[in-house]
């Protein structure tokens, strides 16, 4: 009992003698910054590359460089597995343990939408998180980070029944908030231009075949397939269609998806295979900044291959190394956001330039590609989606 | 639809199936021999995969050699685990042995994702992905082959439980442990031996499925189904595990044409329940009556 | 003595949320969470030695159900979800425990893991009730005119629900049911042959342990705030099975402790990123070789008593 009380009493002396700073998780040396992410589970992969590869990859740069006005910045990741309740344990612990400045590039809907409320109340900015769904629209302390499901099947659909003339379409989804999310998008849009969606189809995370699922949507005749999936599956429907030899219908793949490890996958089976590319390809690009990216990989992480996980980490880091230069010498949560909605035309060499409105959607654009000899082709300039 | 795209919907489930089936009778082995479950056996079946295709990407062997790494790995690694670890908890209660595979199964997997990341590679296969057409029926190779490869295992297998001393020692001890120990079997020995073969019939599979399903850190979850297998034919039954193996490859094909999309992706489950609840002892057993 | 020891440690418990930082207020509000699902757990698996995984299943069905009436009838007494969320888990674990009654260790491991499949199924599906895929938001918890917004107002809901759960479990030892319950632990046979209905009290440690996990689930609904399907997963009853392992089957402390450990387990190697499965997992593994009866035991054979 009296070791309780020890620890007890130990408990509130160390909580009492936190430091009061001004800002919470800025000092003149550092800034901290963190997130709860998949580390394990489903998404594990995209996560520790979105974070470890691509967060900190760029914040590597910056400190050597001399840091943000002096400041280095430090980056405290958790993982959350994907389940929604150890996000919420795990974010707790980082406003209130760790004490971060900011929340940057969490990943996955249900992880991030569990923590949006308390983020709100305890007014800690929650940048760029890696999802695509609308809910994080339209709030004050939250800036969206991919280009919203909404906007991406707007620009596909409009592509699609506009240049291209299509008027019959599937989808192939997973049966998960990103598949359902961009299924309901699909229909609304294509209900804008008086079609429907022909048929739809789900697979379930993990599944092991899906030749059911393209059995039926062959029997439905569509021009267009939609495929909402992960890179596995999304591979597996293609080498499905590829076994059943279907080959009047024009495979598109949602931006998420539109990969090179999803290439890599499917091997010969993705050729012609359609899609929105979110980001010029980090693999084989010219981009300047786009090789410089790859230099910066090759010195911190030289076994890691480059990867959009990785580059829309990177930008998410950028964007925030913008913003928080901008918000001068006197860095608080306030100025960082007012800094942030400054931004206009903001040249990353990555994508079109930025502009940050009230809207806190940070990107709004792709461009449409095809599989040509095992690379992605540029078949369109940036579409944009306002 | 048409019947062609039927039959080859249902082929594609028979292979799928074959490799349930494999991963029902890893199960069953060492269930037999041990009377306890080994939840690990899908991340045993991922790691020994992983080993092979990194012998692969560094030696280039032709696919057999990595076959053959990855049974010798799976059997060094099964071989260790049960005399590292089981062997000391197989007095304790089969819920402290349950356990320790639940902490392996998530030890493997994390191992995994940090010495090769959780990403999908591909994998080489034995047989192609373009259709070969029969009539009008369009059929892929690599579903023919890994019927076919599935097949020939269960066939060696059956060899090997009835032709073998090892095998006779197996089923021995299956059937009556103390029995077996007093006829001068070594109960140990058969525990090891259990241990590896269902590890090496583990890595088999997982070299045949990976082409179809990728190699990744997260393929072991096939064991979930290769449980409802082993229960759909009778847990501890080979002939059932196969059978049910291969039914539920099919169902699971056939659920999603037939079924409303909202409880297409439960059916397994849900077979899974009627089956306890109706024929415990499974759709080719015995009812099997519960001691009291 | 064992009455101060009791005061104290219930004014520790009291007064936690004035000592510690706001976030072992909350961390503190899941170990007793936990508990609760470890007590029902081990009512059913250490009792009549019936192990369950799916338990996440039953917490899913306690928390949608609390949150669905929270947000049906908004601003009713907390009490009335967490009412509804016992009684709608208990009605489900008497649905599945009767059908159940004929299974046994491997087989009964089977249908519980595949119950808590088809659970998770039911949430995605049934999106006009439970949102589905897009995950529910649980409205705040009241108590009056007391709306539980912070984690300190929630740890003091928490808390003596948990203390009352406690109670009950300990004393059930001592009425009619737990000598029966104990009885068939020991020996079914024997406890057959002593009169005892077998098969009614299997069914009705299955019923209680679902009633407790339904009323955990209520709770960390209102807790953690937010509910989607992938909160509910296959590791999520795992964990709960391993919390009663490491804490002592038919041991009601051994429960909360397994509990305890197990969460601030997790939550400290959050920070490990993708080695926390297998930190966590050789814990597991060290714990089960080192320490078969669990924590529980290692007391008991630490006080001297036989084993």
């Amino acid at each position: 009992m009296k070791a309780m009380l020890a620890v007890l009493t130990a408990v509130v002396v160390a909580f009492a003698l936190a430091p009061a700073s001004a800002q919470q998780g800025v000092t003149d040396t550092e800034i901290v910054l963190g997130c709860s992410n998949s580390f394990s589970g489903p998404l594990a992969f995209t996560g520790e590359q979105a974070t470890r590869f691509g967060v900190d990859l760029y914040f590597k740069v910056v400190n050597d460089a001399g840091g943000i006005h002096g400041r280095k910045v430090r980056t405290i990741y958790y993982d959350d597995g994907y389940k929604p309740q150890e996000a919420v344990a795990n974010t707790k612990k980082l406003v209130e343990q760790d004490r971060v400045f900011a929340i940057i590039a969490p990943q996955g809907t249900p992880p991030v939408v569990a923590t949006l409320e308390y983020l709100e109340q305890n007014k800690v900015p929650l940048l760029f998180p890696f999802q695509g769904s609308p809910v994080t629209r339209g709030r004050k302390y939250v800036f969206s980070g991919m280009t919203l499901y909404d906007r991406q099947s707007k620009m596909m659909i409009d592509y699609l029944a506009g240049p291209r003339k299509y008027k019959k379409f599937a989808t192939l989804y997973q049966d998960d908030e990103y598949g359902k999310a961009f299924l309901t998008a699909f229909e609304k849009d294509l209900a804008r231009l008086g079609l429907k969606m022909a048929a739809a189809e789900s697979v379930k995370r993990g599944v092991t075949d899906v030749s059911a699922q393209m059995a039926k949507l062959q029997a439905a005749k569509p021009e267009v397939l939609f495929i909402v999936l992960t890179p596995g599956p999304g591979a597996q429907a293609l080498k499905e269609r590829q076994k059943i030899g279907w080959t009047d219908v024009v495979m598109v793949s949602s931006g998420p998806l539109t990969d090179e490890r999803y290439l890599a996958l499917a091997g010969d089976a993705a050729e012609g295979v359609e899609g929105l590319s979110l980001w010029p390809d980090p693999v084989a690009s010219d981009l300047p900044a786009m090789r410089l990216y790859r230099e910066q990989m090759q010195k911190y992480f030289p076994k890691n291959e480059p990867n959009r996980y990785s580059i829309s980490g990177y930008f998410a880091a950028m964007l925030f190394t913008e913003g928080a230069k901008r918000a001068g010498k006197n860095l608080t949560r306030d100025s960082l956001i007012a800094a942030l909605e400054g931004i206009r035309g903001f040249e990353s060499g990555l994508l079109p330039p930025v502009s940050i409105g009230a809207d806190h959607e940070t990107q709004k654009q792709g461009f449409w590609v095809r599989v040509e000899r095992g690379k992605f082709k540029q078949l369109t300039d940036w579409l944009r989606s306002d | 639809m048409t019947t062609a795209a039927l039959i080859h919907v249902v082929v594609s489930g028979l292979a799928t199936g074959s490799i349930y089936a494999l991963m029902a009778i890893s199960l069953v082995i060492i269930y037999n021999a041990t009377r306890t479950l080994n939840f690990a056996q899908g991340e045993m079946l991922m790691i020994s995969t992983f080993v092979g295709w990194a012998v692969y990407q560094r030696l280039k062997l032709p696919l057999l050699g990595v076959m053959l790494v990855a049974v010798v790995g799976a059997a060094l690694l099964a071989w260790a685990i049960e005399r590292a670890i089981i062997r000391h908890a197989i007095s304790a209660t089969h819920f402290d042995v349950l356990i320790i595979t639940l902490g392996l199964s998530l030890m493997l997997r994390s191992a995994a994702g940090v010495a090769w990341t959780h990403d999908d590679f591909p994998f080489p296969s034995f047989f192609g992905d373009r259709p070969m057409a029969v009539g009008p029926v369009r059929l892929a190779p690599v579903s023919l082959g890994i019927i076919g490869a599935s097949l020939a295992l269960m066939a060696a297998l059956w060899a090997l439980f009835t032709r073998t001393r090892l095998g006779r020692a197996m089923r021995a001890v299956a059937q009556n442990q103390r029995a077996a120990r007093l006829m001068g079997i070594s109960v140990e020995r058969v525990y090891s031996a259990s241990w590896v073969l269902a590890a090496v019939v583990g890595a088999i599979a997982g070299v045949l499925i990976a082409p179809v399903i990728f190699l990744s850190s997260k393929m072991g979850i096939v064991v979930i189904n290769g449980f409802i297998a082993a229960v759909l034919g009778g847990f501890g039954s080979m002939p059932g595990a196969v059978v049910g193996g291969m039914l539920l490859g099919v169902i699971e094909n056939l659920a999603p044409l037939y079924l409303p999309s909202s409880i297409k992706h439960s059916v397994p489950f849900i077979v899974l329940i009627a089956i306890l609840l109706l024929r415990p002892g499974g759709v080719v057993g015995r009812v099997a009556r519960r001691k009291v | 003595m064992r009455r101060a020891a009791l005061a104290i440690g219930a004014l520790a418990l009291l007064g936690w949320p004035w000592a510690a930082p706001p976030y072992f207020v909350f961390l503190a509000s899941l170990i007793v969470v936990n508990a609760i699902v470890a007590i029902g757990l081990n009512l059913l698996s250490g009792y009549t030695n019936q192990l369950s995984f799916g338990h996440a299943g039953f917490l899913a069905v306690g928390a949608y159900t609390a949150a669905i009436v929270a947000t049906r009838w908004p601003g009713v007494p907390v009490v009335a979800p967490l009412l509804a969320a016992a009684l709608v888990t208990a009605l489900v674990g008497l649905a599945l425990g009767i059908p159940c009654l004929r299974l046994e260790g491997l087989y009964l491991a089977m249908a519980t893991l595949a119950f808590g499949f088809v659970v998770v199924e039911a949430i995605l599906n049934l999106d006009w009730l439970t949102r589905g895929n897009d995950g529910l938001r649980v409205p705040v918890a009241h108590l009056g005119s007391w709306a539980l917004a912070g984690d300190r107002e929630r740890y003091y809901l928490v808390l003596p629900v948990g203390a009352a759960m406690v109670w009950a479990a300990l004393n059930l030892a001592r009425t009619r049911t737990g000598r029966a319950l104990l009885a068939i632990r020991e020996s079914e046979i024997a406890a057959q042959a002593s009169g005892v209905h077998v098969a009614r009290y299997r069914a009705l440690a299955f019923v209680v342990s679902a009633l407790y996990t339904g009323v955990a689930g209520g709770l960390f609904a209102f807790v953690v705030g937010f509910l989607s399907p992938d909160a509910f997963d296959v590791f999520l009853s795992v964990d709960f099975v391993a919390m009663i392992i490491v804490g002592g089957l038919g041991s009601v402390p051994g429960s909360v402790v397994g509990a305890a450990v197990l969460t601030v387990l997790h939550d400290s190697l959050a920070g490990f990123q993708n080695y926390r499965p297998l930190i966590f997992g050789a814990i597991l593994i060290a714990s089960m070789l080192f320490m078969p009866g669990g924590i529980a035991s290692a007391f008991r054979f630490l006080k001297g008593d036989r084993v």
